[in-house]
């Protein structure tokens, strides 16, 4: 009975039916109560977005997967201190984070939460060095700053590492299974080898990780064999964000242990199409959880996949029959796999087909397998360098040298989601507006599902002053998601580009309301509350801006504009030299900067800080404006005419410039020039507060020229 | 200039009023940052129903003509447009019809710079504060106060429903003398 109840959850589990899934699970832990049970019932739960449930029931625990599930329902319900406890019992025993690279990720979120950086970034690196496949804790560390050079992470080591997971999970198949299965009973509550990657290079089945998986076997082995079949396949949504954390890797054990699981031929047909199904689902589900991010805690499927092809490998058959050994690869598969996004169906509909082949091969020898294994590793791993290269690169903003990266790129590759907003990221932080517009263009064009960065993207539409697409973007993107905060950004910036600032403040509050934590909506709330001069309500937002992500300039920027609308311009400085220190190739920044430097009458720094802006970015005209104006309040009216002569050449149509000019000239007694310049920005549209202002000036300057007549008459 | 309804040929009357507020897009409201009194109310009408941006609600006046309404800032602002939310069809002889706008630096130097005359108005009234001279498109001012002469049919008080008061949009970049117009300058003028 256990087994058909255990079966039919499972079931129930990959097929979406999380009720029907609960309802049973309780009846299996009323009559079969085992740690196990529990476990499934917490999966279950977490599957049903039930946190709170699971953190009942797993509450105590003792045994590492349940400490581990335990943890995640805590971190779910934001009780970050639970969370960190259950991961980390003592201080001493820090190898013992349950869940190996996924348990070092969530304990690195939770450091990271609570705001405890260093920790943090202590954990994510123990999460790579685990296993390199956790791709999203490398880019944690890339937003925090401390990431290492791609090459180093994804380089010999990581290669390693993988070849040993997979080559350990190979031979521990083929060789002494028995030896497991004698170990299993005692080990029964230990630790889910389901995460092997804190595996140790062990060829030593005596090795405590490897006996572990053996461990995993249930007591009941038959119902190992009835729990083939479907259950691996589906992830529930919910867990699905935490094998976001399991990095690919994870798939891959599952892979090879699948495989390998497969050929036991002892559970016969059903197995084979369990893993099958299993290598089916690993690829998909590794591709895809690969760019879901989990900060955002929103399951975006994203199409990109890597490196799936490598990982068809054969099915290495093994001569003996160890029982407990596929059992526990297939039970560890079955629990990992449940934990994967991906769709069953379409799957099953692959392993269909695959089944009938692999069941007619024959076992081919290991070599073959070891080296596609070693090739399919050096791809991945290549290919994460690029990635990991590129991203790094952008979020230290050297965003000419991630884009070379990004270039190196297969086609196919480039032409993912992700990747494309990069690019778009990129071009946009170097203020290309243009080429980040068609970037972005082109990604939602491709995947319109997908809306990580479309929050850029609306930004971009914002600044090229393009009020249609962004609302039609705004549109669509409520359309597909009205519950992504990146959609209610867009429509926020809809509002703020046509001056409504109260509902653009609205719009921004409710992307906040949907996910706390995005970082980029408590900025743009920020820019309303200053665009509406409610400057106390601007800092508020940008302070939490900063709390929930100290690297995001644009909240720097932010506090330093409104420090200056407040006339505060020592503090104004302080907040543009940090912004400057995370981004230091903004030339917007520095012109900033060198504004405040200059109302605090520090005009040397000034002038150095805008002759810097200028060889930073040479499109930027600004910095030659600032200069000059700041040239004309220090009284050197030649110098800033000099300046303002060549800005003109370069842009001879922005009023400002003939307005300054105009007054310049006039404090050069120059009146001619300055009526030809005041003349010429009156023609160009200023804004009504400074047609004003010229016209108020070009009055007094009649009046000179007048009393000069006069004289002389 | 906000859209106005049609003018009279009289100087200073204005016929109608306007269903739909639209201001343009270089305007911006004041009115956040000023305090508004009344001269007196009936309870329950008081001033805060000419800030709520509800039509329904009204500010009734209490007292002997003239009925004012005093905005005041903290700092000497420019004001461009002042627009009133009147009808007659609802309010008959409680609708204002003589209207006289002040401003200046306290109660003791208030100096008339508009008076207008309403005929039957309907909806939005826009005041416009600029005088002729192209220089005087603002009025820089502490406190603006308007005052209400007298209503339709010689009613005693007076109903107001909504009073919004506008000027001109300040520069985004705090410290600069000019604004800038060209893509190009505004592009890079800021981040976000």
């Amino acid at each position: 009975m256990e087994n058909l109840l255990a079966n039919c959850v499972e079931k129930n589990l990959s097929q979406f039916m999380f009720t029907n899934a609960i309802f049973f699970c309780e009846r299996l832990l009323a009559e079969f109560p085992s740690e196990v049970n529990l476990q499934l019932l917490a999966r279950c739960y977490l599957s049903n977005s039930q946190a709170y449930s699971a953190y009942y029931i797993l509450k105590g625990s003792k045994t590492p997967q349940s400490r581990y599930l335990f943890a995640f329902s805590c971190f779910k319900l934001d009780l970050l201190g639970e969370a960190e406890t259950a991961l980390l019992p003592s201080e001493d025993y820090v190898d013992e984070v349950p869940g190996g690279a996924a348990g070092h990720y969530l304990l690195g979120l939770v450091y990271r939460y609570a705001g405890r950086k260093n920790s943090s970034i202590e954990q994510f690196r123990m999460a790579l060095s685990f296993d390199p496949l956790c791709w999203e804790a490398y880019r944690e560390l890339c937003s925090l700053g401390a990431a290492e050079e791609a090459s180093t992470v994804f380089g010999n080591s990581a290669f390693q590492r993988l070849q040993e997971t997979f080559v350990t999970q190979r031979i521990n198949f083929s060789e002494g299974a028995n030896i497991d299965q004698l170990t299993d009973s005692d080990k029964a509550s230990r630790d889910t080898s389901l995460w092997r990657t804190e595996h140790v290079p062990g060829e030593n089945q005596q090795d405590p990780k490897i006996r572990q998986l053996g461990a995993d076997i249930p007591p009941d082995t038959d119902r190992q064999l009835n729990t083939n079949g479907w259950d691996l396949n589906t992830p529930s949504p919910v867990i699905s964000q935490v094998l976001d954390a399991p990095p690919p890797l994870l798939h891959k054990n599952m892979l090879r242990s699948a495989v390998e699981g497969s050929l036991m031929s002892v559970h016969g047909g059903r197995r084979i199409k369990f893993s099958e199904e299993m290598s089916a689902e690993a690829t998909e589900g590794s591709g895809r959880r690969r760019s879901a991010r989990i900060a955002a805690r929103k399951k975006i499927p994203m199409s990109q996949s890597f490196g799936k092809d490598s990982y068809r490998l054969h099915l290495s058959p093994s001569e003996s029959n160890c029982v407990p050994s596929p059992s526990s690869m297939i039970e560890k598969c079955r629990i990992q796999s449940s934990k994967e996004a991906t769709t069953s169906g379409q799957s099953i509909s692959d392993i269909g087909s695959s089944v009938d082949d692999e069941e007619n091969k024959n076992p081919s020898e290991s070599s073959p397998d070891s080296s596609s294994l070693i090739s399919g590793i050096s791809e991945v791993l290549n290919l994460l360098k690029i990635l990991g290269n590129g991203h790094r690169h952008l979020l230290m903003y050297n965003c000419q040298e991630a884009l070379l990266v990004y270039q190196k790129l297969s086609l196919k590759q480039y032409n993912t989601h992700w990747v494309l907003v990069q690019v778009g990221k990129a071009y946009f932080e170097l203020q290309d507006y243009f080429n980040a517009d068609s970037t972005f263009t082109l990604a939602h064009q491709k995947y319109p599902y997908a809306l990580e960065g479309m929050d850029t993207y609306s930004t971009v539409l914002y600044h090229l002053k393009e009020e249609m697409r962004l609302g039609y973007l705004a549109q669509e993107l409520i359309s597909v998601d009205r519950l992504s905060p990146e959609s209610w950004c867009a429509v926020g910036n809809c509002y703020s580009l046509r001056k409504d600032h109260d509902s653009a403040l609205k719009m921004f509050q409710r992307a906040i309301q949907l996910n706390e934590r995005f970082t980029y909506a408590h900025t743009l709330c920020g820019h309303e509350f200053a665009a509406l001069e409610d400057f106390e309500g601007a800092e508020r937002c940008y302070r939490r801006a900063l709390s929930i992500d100290t690297r995001h300039y644009n909240a720097w920027y932010g506090l330093g504009m409104t420090y200056l609308h407040l006339e505060k311009f020592e503090f104004a400085q302080h907040q543009f030299q940090l912004a400057l220190k995370i981004n230091p190739r903004s030339s917007i920044i520095m012109c900033y900067y060198g504004i405040a430097l200059h109302e605090s009458k520090k005009n040397d720094e000034a002038l150095n800080m805008m002759e810097k802006a200028r060889l930073t970015d040479a499109k930027n005209p600004l910095p030659k404006y600032y200069k000059a104006n700041i040239l004309a309040s220090l009284g050197d009216y030649h110098k800033a005419q000099k300046v303002l002569e060549e800005l003109k050449e370069c842009a001879p149509q922005e009023s400002s410039v003939h307005a300054l000019l105009g007054n310049i000239y006039k404090q050069l007694k120059l009146y001619d020039k300055a009526v030809l310049h005041f003349g010429t920005a009156l023609d160009l549209n200023p804004s009504p507060s400074d047609a004003v202002k010229i016209k108020a000036y070009m009055e007094r300057l009649v009046i000179p020229d007048e009393l000069a007549m006069e004289e002389n008459l | 200039m906000a859209t106005e309804s049609s003018e009279s040929e009289e100087e200073g009357k204005i016929r109608g009023g306007n269903d739909k507020l639209i201001i343009e897009d270089d305007l911006r409201e004041m009115s956040k940052n000023a305090a508004w009194s009344v001269s007196s109310c009936k309870p329950g009408n008081g001033v805060t129903t000419l800030r709520d941006d509800n039509l329904e609600t009204y500010w009734q006046s209490d007292g002997l003509q003239p009925h004012l309404i005093n905005i005041q800032f903290q700092k000497k602002v420019k004001l461009q447009l002042v627009v009133l939310y009147v009808d007659f069809k609802l309010d008959e002889s409680y609708t204002p019809s003589k209207i006289s706008i002040r401003a200046g630096d306290g109660f003791h130097n208030l100096k008339e710079i508009k008076s207008v005359e309403l005929v039957k108005p309907t909806g939005w009234v826009c005041l416009s504060l600029s005088g002729t001279d192209p220089r005087e498109t603002f009025v820089n001012t502490f406190m603006l106060q308007i005052a209400i002469l007298s209503n339709h049919l010689n009613g005693r008080d007076t109903h107001i429903r909504q009073i919004k008061v506008y000027g001109p949009r300040p520069n985004p970049i705090p410290r600069q003398p000019f604004q800038f117009t060209s893509m190009e300058f505004l592009t890079y003028s800021t981040l976000r």
